[in-house]
């Protein structure tokens, strides 16, 4: 038994678990990692993050071609096939996946297959597939159980007509109609998606604004552009039933409206924490809505020695915010004392066309708050390498306090606004303040270069406009 | 007329950055070449810098009280109306108008993109201290690793970053580090005068007192006391003190000199010397003539001390302190009387006088008050009559001057006269002067000054 004896053993192999568990075993920890899914890589790799990434390249791809003709080269009508993509999306994540296996085996970390369950203090069993059950005896544990899909409980997902974001990355062609019901993350970059291969798509949001936790300016300039995808936002409002009529489509029926006939419906309501099913009352952790509440300093739950990090605990629901929490938990559970992990520097990140990245506040959230800012505002539109790129849509927006221009809040919206964010991100770590941003010499011609100038203009300076 | 920007120009060597203290004109103004435009402070000296062009003072860039760079933009000045290339006020604003003014000073401005009508120019323009403002206060504020935000707040709030613990990557100070500090009691002594304490009490050289509020008046023990700033001059004069006091041994030795031959002397050529030169020959040009004298023969008083090393030196240049007295804004000065081996009395007395009303105009070239090797005071002059100075770092020694006074004396033949008087200390650094070495400077002083002869020349 006393092989199956460590110092640390991680339940869930999402980018919360598996960094968690390799930082661990770089401090010198023998570390176990539990996965029930028969693949690594939690919901980010497998049906997350990598292959929703991978489908919109394709997209983008896609677009390109549209304009071909116009850059002059003549390639008549492209096609495409959607079993092909899709098989580059499979391939992508495969890749991945062995990827993962090989940095397990790298750092030594011993990996069970099976379901996980908490079975007392520094006691955990692993139950597999043929009913067997492990028992791992350890001195910490780290929960990542990570979140699954959300859905409506009066019209759970049928993986024909009514979908969640699982189905609808294996979907066989692409539908001529989808009913998106949620106008959030995963509902817009689904929309971006399908609308711009050709589906008619229709986004039905509760909310006053599709990205309700983004800046209204966003949420503008996405509908706007989403609008040119195939893509009917509608906001405010309420959907009231979805019946799946089989072969003669999906029908939805929004408050105030006429029933609606739509080939795909998409559910993508957000998402819920896994944690009911973990053996948690055996310690005694309880939950608030399946959250695990911890201590944001070390991840510690309630009961010394069980920490929890990722989609579990009440932190945005972000691969690299999960990562980081891991990477720092580990240390503390090393002994080591790492900064706090600095959540005002995380960024969140959509994938649309264009794309939306952002850290900080929304001008709304200032108001509410009641704290004073400026905004250094500057559109894609004039700068040279937007326009060599194909891609003038969206806007770097600044929000910052005038004292000592301190940055609140960056808005991007653009076709590569997620590879931009890392430079707010650094600055915020750094405490650094919008002078620096304008000081910071960018490359021409970039699109990064409307960082510095949307700087400027905060600063009352901007020379491209 | 073409517009100029006005750089704060080179006040000599080593003089790397000056505090704006006034200006002299206001925006809006008509402002001739040449003209008074500002004053400025330097840790070596006030002066006044002309306005390097003629024109309406468009904008101010720099603001009072500002620590700004040589040869960065503190001002515009030009036609009405005209454009002002806007700073970008970033941090290196003016590094980065420096660069441009060595490009194109002299090429008028229009190369400087200006996408803004003046009725842009910022209200406050330079009203972004921490982005200007740098070297100096500043950065000695700020040795400490931290943010940049972090140094804004602390140039602001005047804290020196040394007092802060760091809590960030490495030590590093982080704004909450700093909003922690802030809150905490010591941070300020009281909030109402929190700038002042705190500009004073940063300093570690300064001690600070703890007073206590008593019925909302700040006390010092039961005492109730009312705060005020320290100019920089003062606070830079108590610092040279404490850091003075501190680095050197300082013992005084005094010796009663009779100036009777001196008096005799200056009495036969005073008129003649006030014709000639418009001033009168004073007992302090004959001192500090006689000291230059007496230094030649002893030259270890006009050394320096590096670590366990005597730096000699080719040159005797007599620091003269000079008080400046309310009209000069109050605090001391000390001109420099370079290579006064080389100068005869005359020489000597026509320096020092120009160096003296200079200083008390505030005209001083700032490498007019470096480089001093020894120097001399005298507060005789307001009827003290024995003084025990403090040492001009990096010098050894400092010679006090007490007031000539007439006095009964003993002499050859146990005759007593009535002679004129005067007492002589000389403070000296005991790492390398001894007691005998003080007395014995003091005594070929003594010698001198009593079988004095040298008339100036007319
Ligand atoms: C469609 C979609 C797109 C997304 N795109 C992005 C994106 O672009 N960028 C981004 O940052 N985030 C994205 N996310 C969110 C991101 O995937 C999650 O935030 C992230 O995966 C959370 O990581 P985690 O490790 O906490 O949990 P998960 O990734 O959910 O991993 C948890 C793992 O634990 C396993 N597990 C659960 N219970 C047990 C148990 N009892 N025993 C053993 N194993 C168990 C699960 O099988 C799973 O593999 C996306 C999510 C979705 C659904």
């Amino acid at each position: 038994m006393s092989t199956n004896t460590f110092d640390l053993v991680v339940i869930g192999s999402g980018p919360a678990g598996y960094v968690g568990a390799i930082r661990a075993s770089q401090l010198g920890l023998k570390v176990a990692l539990i996965e029930k899914f028969n693949h690594l890589g939690g919901t980010c790799l497998n049906v997350g993050c990598i292959p929703t990434k991978a489908l919109l390249e394709s997209a983008k791809t896609w677009d390109k071609l549209g304009h071909a003709n116009e850059q002059g080269f003549e390639i008549g009508s492209p096609k495409f096939s959607w079993n092909k993509i899709m098989g580059r999306k499979d391939k992508i994540v495969d890749d991945q996946r062995k990827g993962l296996r090989f940095l397990m085996k790298k750092n030594k970390i011993e990996t069970f297959e099976g379901h996980g369950r908490i079975a007392g203090k520094g006691k955990v069993s692993v139950t597999h597939s043929d009913g067997k059950v492990t028992s791992l005896e350890t001195r910490n544990i780290m929960i990542a159980t990570g979140s699954r899909v959300r859905e409506l409980p009066f019209a759970k997902s049928n993986h024909k007509g009514i979908m969640t974001s699982d189905d609808v990355l294996f979907i066989q062609e692409v539908p001529k109609s989808m009913a998106i019901i949620g106008g959030g993350v995963v509902g817009v970059e689904f929309a971006s998606l399908f609308g711009r291969f050709g589906c008619q798509v229709t986004v039905i949001e509760m909310a006053p604004q599709i990205l309700p936790f983004e800046d209204e300016e966003t949420a503008k300039e996405l509908t706007r552009c989403l609008k040119k995808q195939n893509v009917i936002i509608e906001t405010n409002t309420k959907l009231t039933s979805i019946q799946d009529k089989g072969s003669a489509g999906v029908e939805v029926m929004t408050e105030g409206n006429q029933p609606r006939i739509f080939e795909k419906v998409l559910v993508s309501i957000g998402r819920e924490p896994v944690t009911d099913d973990i053996g948690l009352n055996t310690v005694g952790i309880s939950t608030e809505r399946g959250v695990i509440k911890v201590d944001l300093a070390t991840y510690k739950t309630t009961i010394d020695g069980i920490y929890a990090v990722g989609d579990v605990i009440p932190t945005p629901m972000l691969a690299h915010t999960g990562s980081a929490e891991a990477y720092h938990c580990a240390e503390v559970i090393a002994g080591k004392k790492p900064h706090k992990v600095h959540y005002e520097s995380n960024p969140s990140a959509v994938y649309t066309y264009p794309e939306v990245a952002s850290i900080g506040q929304t001008e709304k959230q200032l108001k509410e708050k009641n704290i004073s800012y400026k905004v250094g505002k500057f559109p894609f539109s004039p700068m040279a390498k937007a326009k060599i790129e194909d891609s003038t849509d969206g806007f770097v927006k600044i929000l910052f306090e005038p004292k000592y221009n301190e940055i609140l809040g960056v808005h991007i919206v653009h076709a590569r606004a997620t590879e931009m964010i890392a430079e707010f991100s650094l600055n915020k770590v750094l405490e650094g303040t919008l002078d620096e941003i304008a000081h910071t010499i960018h490359p021409h011609p970039t699109l990064s270069e409307t960082i510095m100038e949307a700087a400027h203009a905060g600063l009352g300076g901007a020379v491209h406009l | 007329m073409e517009l100029s920007q006005v750089l704060l120009p080179s006040m000599g060597e080593g003089i790397n950055e000056a505090t704006l203290v006034k200006w002299l004109k206001k925006v809006g103004e008509n402002v001739e070449k040449d003209e008074p435009l500002l004053e400025v402070s330097t840790d070596k000296v006030d002066t006044e810098i002309p306005s390097p062009a003629s024109g309406i003072f468009l904008q101010a860039v720099a603001s009072e009280g500002m620590t700004v760079e040589v040869n960065s933009t503190i001002a515009w000045i030009g036609p009405q109306g005209a454009t002002i290339p806007k700073l970008t006020e970033t941090t290196s604003g003016l590094q980065g108008m420096k660069r441009r003014s060595q490009d194109q000073v002299g090429q008028g401005t229009t190369q400087i993109s200006a996408p803004t009508n003046s009725a842009n120019i910022p209200k406050n323009a330079g009203h972004v201290p921490s982005l200007i403002a740098r070297g100096g206060d500043f950065e000695e504020l700020t040795l400490k690793r931290s943010s940049p935000l972090v140094r804004k707040m602390a140039f602001d709030y005047g804290i020196d970053l040394r007092r802060v613990i760091g809590t960030g990557a490495n030590g590093r100070i982080t704004k909450h580090d700093m909003d922690r500090f802030l809150a905490s009691p010591g941070a300020f002594a009281e909030p109402v005068s929190a700038m002042n304490t705190f500009a004073v009490a940063s300093d570690p050289l300064l001690a600070k007192v703890s007073t206590k509020v008593v019925d909302g008046k700040e006390t010092l023990e039961g005492v109730p006391v009312k705060r005020e700033k320290m100019s920089k001059m003062r606070r830079l004069i108590a610092e040279h003190m404490v850091e003075s006091v501190r680095h050197s041994p300082h013992v005084t030795t005094t010796f009663e000199i009779d100036l009777n031959n001196v008096v005799l002397v200056r009495d036969k050529c005073k008129k003649a010397f006030a014709d000639k030169y418009g001033f009168n020959l004073t007992f302090t040009h004959i001192l500090i003539r006689a000291a230059v004298l007496a230094i030649q023969r002893h030259p270890i008083v006009n050394v320096s001390v590096d670590g366990d090393e005597i730096l000699w030196k080719d040159q005797i240049n007599v620091g003269c302190a000079v008080a400046l007295g309310n009209e000069g804004g109050g605090g001391l000065i000390v001109p420099v009387i370079k290579n006064a081996q080389t100068l005869s009395l005359t020489d000597i007395a026509l320096k020092l006088t120009d160096l003296a009303t200079r200083a008390r105009s505030k005209k001083l070239a700032a490498d007019e008050v470096v480089g001093g090797t020894f120097s001399v005071t005298n507060p005789g002059g307001w009827g003290s009559i024995h003084s025990n100075p403090i040492i001009n770092q990096p010098q050894v020694a400092m010679l006090g001057i007490g007031a000539i006074v007439k006095r009964p004396v003993v002499i050859d033949n146990d005759k007593i006269v009535v002679r004129p008087m005067m007492m002589a200390s000389l403070t000296f650094d005991h790492r390398v002067i001894d007691g005998e070495g003080g007395a014995m400077w003091l005594a070929t002083y003594k010698e001198i000054l009593e079988n004095w002869t040298e008339i100036p020349s007319l």
